[in-house]
């Protein structure tokens, strides 16, 4: 619903409620002119009626309206609002009592127009008070509703509509069926009554002031009742518009409802501050549990802790030590320390090192176990201790001291809500925890792509060749990131150098020691060393920069396909796996080597060896790591070199491209899908053509 | 899986190695060796016939200390490496390096003639 025409509706009715009182005050005020002066029938008191009925409905409207735009007031508002209005209803009928004191003597005094013009104005006051009193305990029968209250109440509003019509029916009063009416009515506002579920909900004070009020909204309706059954025996012309079934209905329910409504506030009071105990204890427990956002630290739920533990358990003074911890930057700090000074914390410490059950768990802090420990100490002002461990993550984060004034001062429910306390504060610390782990193995993850995604742009997308040989590389790392390294260099039309390489170790450190090999290759090949010069080089320019314990083994070769040869020497990387197509052998290029960076002297090119080679249309060369070979399956054996030498022998005359892809499938095949790899494999398969 | 057991006998200190040294464990290989070195051991025999896999960063560790070993002029022997490990160390070219012998008595012979 948009605002503006709400205001409009409710000034309407408040328009209409004033001229429907004006048509009722005139309509009756004609009808009794009419009477005295012995004019019969000129108005039908049918008229008086239905105007009356129509003045009901729309008050009944208005103030339904005006009560619901101001959903969320509170109890205490809405009750005083019916005593406010109660008040000014019994004030007005006070001031006709005193305007006809005054008048006395007066012939104005015996008028009987000016007397039912003043009973309209009660009248009028009367139902506002009844019908706005009895809207109002309709939010509050509502309050915390269920379908079935929800039912009854709109029922009742049903019930209360026919009864208005009821005196068009059954024009004389009191008789059985208005009696029957009337206690039904009675009946069914007593049954609403019950509903008073609001009332737990007021604070002590909040319901001695509601007291106040329901006592006010009674004696208003009382008064109010007494002062409209007056006017009917007093008056000799007079038109009854009180002798209506609604309106005493509705006197019923609202008396109905304030009495009761008194009664039950008033037998609340004594258990009021447990209720209220108990309310700042759930909200105390939603505060904890809602968990620290991430940036914050820990230390507002360890106050909130405090302060929930001290508040539940009535206790006098309080501090929180937190223990000595490595990681945390707050170590053997004492937080939190409430009503007590540093000189008596001290002296309780000693104390409590002096007496059991604290003494032992004091000393050691190692029994882990202990939820809490309980007990009195003889201290000039503290005579009774609890001191409850706070854990995160399994580990004791500190210990929570709360002292009391009395002997025998925690009974078991406050342990029960304080250790409670404790464990959803534990619950939030942990949670902090593990968010902030999380959001930083996040981050680390994140790195670790961008390390990977760097890494995979090192190996070679495109490998160098000519028609007189296919080439096709493979690599997987077992980690992120990993330590194997290929490339190739293209001399000229007819001169190429390949190199195959494996960083010791894997993972992070493997992956930067391989970018240093690619920078050391591409500075080395452009100077066309020989094989045993190259790595003689590549040997002294990388015992400079790797770790002590770090080594690269690596094979380098050089090809040309003019003469059909290959130089190569091997630096302890894997012998290089050829099939000789003209002797149909396949067998392992085993030359002496060492790998780069275990001797870092002179004398490392005395270890190796260059080997010298024609090759012919047809002949396959396999370049690989050890992780091929080394690869096992669940049974721990490993794959081996006579596997591989063996399925070369019988793949040869695929291209190479589909030998690599071949050799790589039975890698994948021996190890299976169970087996994790647990080292980098790659793969260079060369297949001569011409 | 790997356990070091470290003994001395006669003159010399015997290491034996019983599992797997990879990545993981390469440290705790490194220590012992390192605490050899430290206590003047001037005769090292390493017992490799338990010895079912060696990684390189297992390797590493051999290689880091072949400089302490020359400076110190610490003999060191490895003995009873079965042949896929002694194949490793051949590949690697670390048998050019460290004396590498297949039984007990020929590496104890090398130990005492060095």
């Amino acid at each position: 619903m948009v605002k503006p025409p709400n205001i409009a509706r409710s000034k309407i009715y408040i328009l209409l409620t004033i001229m429907s009182w004006f048509a009722l005050l005139f309509v009756d005020l004609v009808r009794i002119f009419g009477e005295i002066n012995q004019m019969e029938g000129v108005i039908k008191r049918e008229i008086t009626w239905i105007l009356e009925i129509i003045f009901f409905i729309l008050l009944y409207l208005f103030f339904n309206n005006s009560i619901n735009k101001k959903e969320n007031s509170n109890f205490l508002n809405l009750i005083w609002r019916a005593a406010s209005t109660g008040l000014i209803a019994t004030g007005t009928s006070f001031l006709i009592i005193y305007f006809y004191y005054i008048l006395q003597d007066t012939r104005l005094s015996d008028d009987p127009l000016l007397r039912n013009f003043f009973y309209h104005v009660n009248f009028a006051l009367t139902a506002i008070f009844l019908i706005s009193t009895a809207l109002l305990w309709k939010h509050l029968i509502l309050y915390q509703k269920n379908k079935a209250v929800v039912q009854q109440w709109q029922a009742y509003e049903v019930i209360l509509l026919i009864s208005m019509f009821f005196v068009l029916i059954n024009q004389e009063s009191f008789n059985y069926g208005f009696m029957f009416g009337l206690i039904f009515l009675i009946i069914y506002g007593v049954i609403l009554s019950v509903n008073l579920k609001w009332i737990p909900y007021l604070t002590f004070r909040e319901k001695w002031k509601s007291i106040l009020f329901l006592a006010i909204i009674v004696f208003s309706t009382v008064y109010l009742l007494v002062q409209l059954v007056s006017y009917t025996q007093k008056n000799v012309h007079f038109v009854n518009l009180s002798e209506n079934l609604f309106l005493l209905g509705l006197f019923a329910f609202v008396l109905i409802y304030a009495v009761f409504s008194f009664l039950v506030t008033l037998f609340n009071l004594p258990t009021s501050s447990v209720f209220e105990q108990k309310l700042t204890e759930a909200i105390s427990f939603q505060k904890l549990s809602q968990s620290i956002q991430p940036g914050e630290n820990e230390d507002q739920v360890l106050d909130i802790l405090m302060d929930s533990c001290m508040s539940a358990a009535y206790v006098d003074a309080a501090w929180l030590d937190l223990h000595a911890d490595e990681e945390d930057r707050r170590t053997g700090t004492v937080l939190y320390q409430k009503f007590i000074s540093n000189g008596e914390r001290q002296e309780i410490m000693d104390l409590l090192k002096k007496t059991e059950p604290f003494s032992a768990y004091l000393k050691s802090q190692t029994d882990a176990r202990i939820e809490y420990l309980y007990g009195k100490i003889s201290h000039e002002i503290f005579q009774s201790v609890l001191i409850m461990p706070v854990r995160a993550n399994k580990k004791i984060l500190g210990d929570m001291f709360l002292l009391k004034e009395v002997k025998d001062g925690f009974n078991k429910e406050m342990i029960n809500i304080i250790s409670t306390f404790v464990g959803q504060t534990s619950i939030s610390i942990e949670n902090y925890r593990l968010l902030n782990e999380a959001i930083k193995n996040e981050r680390y993850r994140e790195e670790l792509e961008i390390a990977q995604r760097v890494q995979r742009s090192l190996l070679p997308s495109a490998l160098h060749h000519n028609r007189c040989f296919e080439i096709d590389g493979f690599s997987a790392a077992a980690d992120e990131v990993g330590g194997d390294y290929y490339e190739t260099f293209r001399f000229d039309q007819d001169n190429f150098a390949l190199i195959i390489g494996d960083v010791s170790g894997k993972g992070t450190s493997a992956a930067f020691n391989m970018s240093q090999m690619k920078g050391v290759f591409h500075s080395l090949v452009q100077l066309n060393f020989s094989p045993k010069v190259f790595l003689s080089k590549a040997n002294s320019a990388l015992s400079r920069c790797l770790e002590k314990n770090n080594f690269i083994t690596t094979t380098y070769y050089t090809v040309n396909t003019k003469e059909k040869t290959i130089h190569f020497a091997r630096a302890g990387h894997c012998p290089t796996l050829y099939f000789d197509k003209g002797n149909n052998t396949c067998r392992f290029l085993d030359i002496k080597g060492m790998g780069l960076g275990i001797v870092r002297n002179d004398t490392f090119d005395q270890y190796l060896e260059e080997g010298t080679m024609v090759y012919h249309p047809g002949d396959v060369m396999v370049m690989y790591t050890d992780g091929i070979v080394e690869a096992k399956n669940k049974n721990g054996e490993e794959f081996g070199y006579e596997n591989l030498r063996l399925l070369l022998s019988s793949i040869y005359e695929l291209p190479a491209h589909e030998i690599r892809i071949k050799i790589i499938e039975e890698v994948y095949s021996f190890v299976g899908k169970e087996t994790l790899p647990d080292d980098d494999y790659s793969l260079l398969v060369i297949k001569f053509k011409a | 899986m790997l356990s070091i057991n470290k003994a001395s006998e006669r003159d010399h200190l015997v290491i034996a190695l019983n599992g797997e040294v990879d990545a993981s464990n390469s440290v705790e290989l490194d220590e012992v060796i390192q605490e050899a070195i430290a206590e003047n051991a001037h005769k090292i025999l390493l017992d490799g016939s338990e010895l079912e896999y060696i990684s390189s960063a297992g390797l590493g560790v051999f290689m880091s200390y072949l400089e302490d070993f020359n400076e110190k002029q610490v003999t060191f022997v490895i003995f009873g490496l079965n042949e896929k490990i002694l194949n490793v160390f051949h590949i690697l070219g670390l048998d050019q390096l460290i004396s590498i012998k297949n039984t007990r008595e020929e590496a104890e012979q090398a130990l005492y003639e060095a």
